[in-house]
């Protein structure tokens, strides 16, 4: 009798403790589900380069269940003004930061800093250690690849050599990690096939930008690194200040693609920005899952386009993601 | 492994009466309700799948109507153009009224409109709005719609979306439209020529309204694609297009309109194709089935929920009627136990009407138990008792006295024959009563001793009565109780024929009577009324005034005893006449065996041989 009491208690306990746990759980499960919320720190984020960075950043937040944030900043932007943005967004609980790094000294151990208490994703190379390769997890295109098949391309239109045709490259600015390894690929892409490089400048945003680049003694090629540099080029190349220079570059905007439309550049190489884009928000969420997953470091693909080919269905696809 | 579960099941198998209902009713009521909260579950998630089916095939046809209607407005815009404008007007000098009326339609459907143009037959740009400047070389031949206008002229023809790749934008803008295109019939300098009408239609009109039906979330999805699977609008275009994503267009294009189930990519879902009539467009609906699993998760908790909360109640009531059916069982049997162990006189009486009638009979049963003891124990005392009383009557001293005091006169009075004859008598009186210690004699014994008995008591009495003996020789060879007929034969004397001056007479009798052997007594002495006759047996207290001091009850008592309640002593008297005390028995063959049986308490079967 006392046992059957025992086993009866014992049983509507058991059931007890079930319809609480389930009660618990469906309580739970009834509230607000766990948004990760992503921030990106991008310089100037309204800038039409990054149209399809953050269209690829708006459809990854939409398919992975994300709450994207992307912080307002200026055309230029010091360490010190990307460490509080950084501390900004975590103090606003963002469960991850992509970063577009600054150039700096104090760079790398500002972002190691951060990295300690959220996942920091970066969008570009900070300064490459030799020997050392990602210090930081990065998606972005493959720079030097990108200058090697400019070079390419550009050797592609003169059958293979330039001979004593001379070349002018025109970047936004020298610091950048990016332009620095799509210049490397691109010398060496280029080898000795002849042409010189005659000058190489950088400050090409803006009027200044303009000033700078008519100032420079005509060449053949402009070779723009940058979407700044190569909108530089072509408003120039439009205005026929550029003494008849073909310009060929690497850029990601509408407008670049427009002087390409046109006839004002040659050949354009174009990063995958949406992929990128994607790829970096899919990366940053799912760092924030259960259990810390290792960032990747990992390039996205470039296409090269021509005036012929820009409308092509694939080609179609990328002016849409620049267009977004 | 088996002979494990069975050994764990003997352990916790339950015993008691209590658990056992309940173990059964329990399981009976949580079997049957979870059959029950699965059937409801299925069901509800079936009727739950059904009703998001067609909730979403009403939405998509109400999307589809909405495209429809946009598609009609985009022809009817055509249409107006064609015949309104276009034919109404030569290019040659009226191109300003045909400016006008583009103007005019474009202005009206500006929102929807991305612009309007007329080529001819060789690809040159005859009128366009907005004006705008024409690229350096479009070579619009080339392009799809074009192509497509020219190689079914009587058809209107819908695009896929594209880049407009025909007016210089400044801004550096390139737009993604869906160009409706036709062949139409236009007059330049009164010359009819052919030429072609293209309408591009915004994208994002199209793109707008299909993403108000698309929820952002994981959950059901639409998206449109032409008649040959190719991608109009999804919410993945680019993922699509980068293989980040992939969709089964090509097999929804296929579909006529209805539901259908597919398995794509490892996933299974449910398609919705619902057909954009004229364009032959698909406007498909997706639902993953983990859309139908993730909206039942709430209802699965509730249903388990409401499931343990019922057998929670189920537990309850099964306990409280278990033990109200069981209690007055259980204290029934405590009390039988108790009984039996002697610790209470009473059985629990209670509960239901079946279980007070078992109490009641078991209280019943226990009593007549009790009262059959009682009356076995009273009727082995009164065995021993009797037994004893006979042992004593053998040797009863006073008897022994007179009958030696008279053997001693005889031989003083040289009376050998009869002193003898007495002792001889005593002899055989002695070996009789004795009879080796058995109860159970022959008749012929008895008689013998009877004889024996009254020889001597003649002798004492000097011949004052006479006594004979008339015995069926059938009953001599007969089972009797020994020493019955001499207190028979003592009361005859005491209480009959003493006193009487010579004329006493006692008559001993044995016959055969209805099966039964019958030995009477019978004297002519002073007799008794009928009062004393019915006080005789029953008077058990009576104090014997003469003789071996063995009454007839005693004897009365030791024939029931053996031989049972039908037999025993019949008293007849007449006061004055004489009594007459016989002797029923029934007529069992003496045999050593039968004898044995009798002296055990038990019968033999031989009654009435």
């Amino acid at each position: 009798m006392k046992d059957g009491k025992k086993m009866f208690v014992l049983f509507e306990t058991v059931l007890a403790v079930l319809v609480f746990t389930l009660a618990f759980l469906m309580l739970r499960g009834s509230g607000e589900k766990n948004v990760p919320r992503i921030s990106v720190i991008i310089r100037n984020p309204d800038d039409d380069q990054w149209s399809a960075f953050r269209y690829g950043l708006r459809m990854a937040a939409q398919d992975q269940g994300a709450e994207l944030f992307v912080v307002s900043t200026g055309e230029t932007m010091t360490v010190a003004e990307e460490q509080e943005a950084i501390e900004r967004e975590i103090e606003n609980r963002a469960d991850a930061v992509i970063v577009q790094p600054v150039f700096g000294d104090d760079s790398e151990e500002m972002l190691r800093r951060a990295g300690k208490k959220v996942p920091v994703l970066l969008v570009e190379d900070t300064v490459r250690e030799e020997g050392k390769i990602c210090p930081f997890p990065v998606i972005k295109p493959d720079d030097a690849a990108m200058g090697r098949v400019l070079a390419e391309e550009l050797l592609k239109d003169f059958s293979g050599g330039l001979g004593e045709r001379t070349i002018g490259i025109l970047m936004e600015t020298a610091q950048s990690v990016s332009v620095t390894d799509r210049l490397r690929g691109f010398s060496e892409a280029l080898g000795d096939q002849g042409a010189g490089i005659v000058w190489s400048v950088s400050g090409s945003r803006g009027e200044e930008g303009e000033m700078l680049l008519k100032a420079q003694p005509g060449v053949d090629f402009v070779i723009a690194m940058d979407d700044s540099s190569l909108a530089t080029a072509g408003k120039c190349a439009s205005a026929n200040d550029l003494h008849g220079a073909l310009v060929y570059g690497i850029a990601g905007s509408t407008e670049a693609v427009y002087y390409l439309d046109t006839g004002v550049v040659r050949c354009l190489v174009v990063p995958d920005a949406f992929s990128a884009g994607y790829q970096s928000l899919t990366a940053a969420v799912e760092s924030t899952g259960g259990f810390q997953r290792r960032l990747p470091c990992r390039t996205v693909a470039h296409t090269v386009l021509r005036r012929e080919n820009l409308f092509s269905e694939k080609n179609q696809e990328i002016l849409y993601t620049m267009s977004q | 492994m088996r002979s494990r579960y069975s050994s764990f099941w003997e352990k916790v198998k339950p015993t008691g009466m209590q658990s056992v209902i309940m173990l059964v009713f329990s399981v009976i009521s949580i079997s049957i309700m979870l059959i029950l909260g699965i059937v409801m579950y299925l069901r509800f998630s079936a009727s739950s799948r059904q009703e998001m089916i067609q909730s979403t095939q009403k939405l998509m046809e109400q999307a589809g109507e909405n495209l429809e209607d946009y598609l009609i407005g985009m022809r009817q815009i055509s249409d107006a153009l064609y015949y309104n404008v276009i034919k109404e007007n030569d290019f040659s000098d009226q191109d300003k009224e045909i400016q006008r009326g583009m103007s005019l339609l474009y202005a009206a459907n500006r929102d929807r409109l991305k612009s309007i143009a007329i080529y001819n037959q060789y690809g040159s740009l005859m009128a366009a709005e907005p004006v705008a400047s024409q690229k350096e070389d479009p070579d619009v031949t080339r392009q799809d719609w074009y192509v497509q206008a020219v190689s079914e002229m009587e058809n209107m023809h819908f695009s896929t979306p594209h880049i407009q790749n025909l007016f210089d934008d400044d801004a550096f803008r390139y737009y993604w439209v869906i160009s409706l295109s036709r062949v139409v019939e236009l007059t330049n300098y009164g010359e009819p020529q052919s030429g072609v009408l293209l309408v591009d239609m915004d994208y994002s009109g199209i793109s707008r309204m299909m993403k108000q039906i698309n929820a952002p979330a994981n959950g059901p999805y639409y998206y449109l694609c032409d008649g040959n699977g190719r991608i109009i609008y999804h919410m993945r275009q680019i993922q699509i297009s980068n293989g980040l994503f992939r969709e089964n267009s090509r097999a929804a294009a296929a579909h006529r309109d209805g539901v259908y189930d597919e398995v794509f990519e490892g996933e299974r879902r449910k398609v919705i194709v619902n057909t954009i009539s004229y364009t032959g467009w698909k406007l498909v609906g997706v639902i993953p089935y983990s859309v139908f699993t993730s909206g039942m998760f709430d209802t699965r908790y509730f249903i388990v929920m409401l499931m343990l909360l019922m057998a929670m109640m189920l537990g309850v009531v099964n306990r409280v009627v278990s033990v109200r059916i069981s209690s007055p069982i259980l204290k029934l049997n405590t009390s039988v136990i108790e009984y039996e162990a002697g610790e209470k006189p009473e059985i629990y009486i209670g509960g239901s009407m079946e279980i007070r009638h078992l109490g009641h009979s078991i209280q019943q049963s226990y009593e007549q138990i009790d009262m059959l003891m009682r009356k076995i124990v009273l009727e082995q005392t009164e065995r021993r008792k009797s037994e004893l009383e006979a042992l004593q009557s053998q040797i009863h001293p006073h008897f022994l006295y007179n009958t030696l005091d008279s053997i001693t006169w005889m031989i003083e009075g040289e009376k050998n024959d009869e002193a003898v004859f007495m002792i001889s008598q005593l002899a055989k009186l002695f070996r009789i009563s004795l009879s080796k210690g058995r109860t159970v004699i022959r008749i012929e014994d008895e008689l013998q001793h009877a004889v024996s008995y009254m020889n001597i008591l003649k002798v004492r009495y000097k011949n004052s009565f006479s006594i004979s003996f008339d015995v069926a020789p059938e009953l001599l060879s007969c089972c009797t109780v020994k020493l019955i007929l001499q207190p028979l034969l003592e009361n005859a004397i005491h209480y009959g024929v003493v006193g009487m001056d010579d004329c006493g007479e006692i008559v001993v009798t044995g016959r055969v009577s209805d099966k039964m052997a019958v030995l009477s007594v019978t004297d002519n002495g002073i007799g008794m009324s009928a009062e004393e006759v019915s006080c005789l047996l029953t008077d058990s207290g009576r104090v014997h005034g003469h003789g071996s001091g063995v009454g007839l009850v005693n004897v009365n008592n030791r024939i029931q005893i053996l031989f049972g309640k039908e037999y025993g002593l019949v008293i007849e008297s007449e006061p004055d006449e004489g009594t007459t005390v016989s002797i029923h028995m029934p007529l069992i063959p003496y045999t050593e065996e039968n004898r044995k049986i009798l002296e055990k308490g038990q019968r033999t079967g031989n009654e009435g041989w």
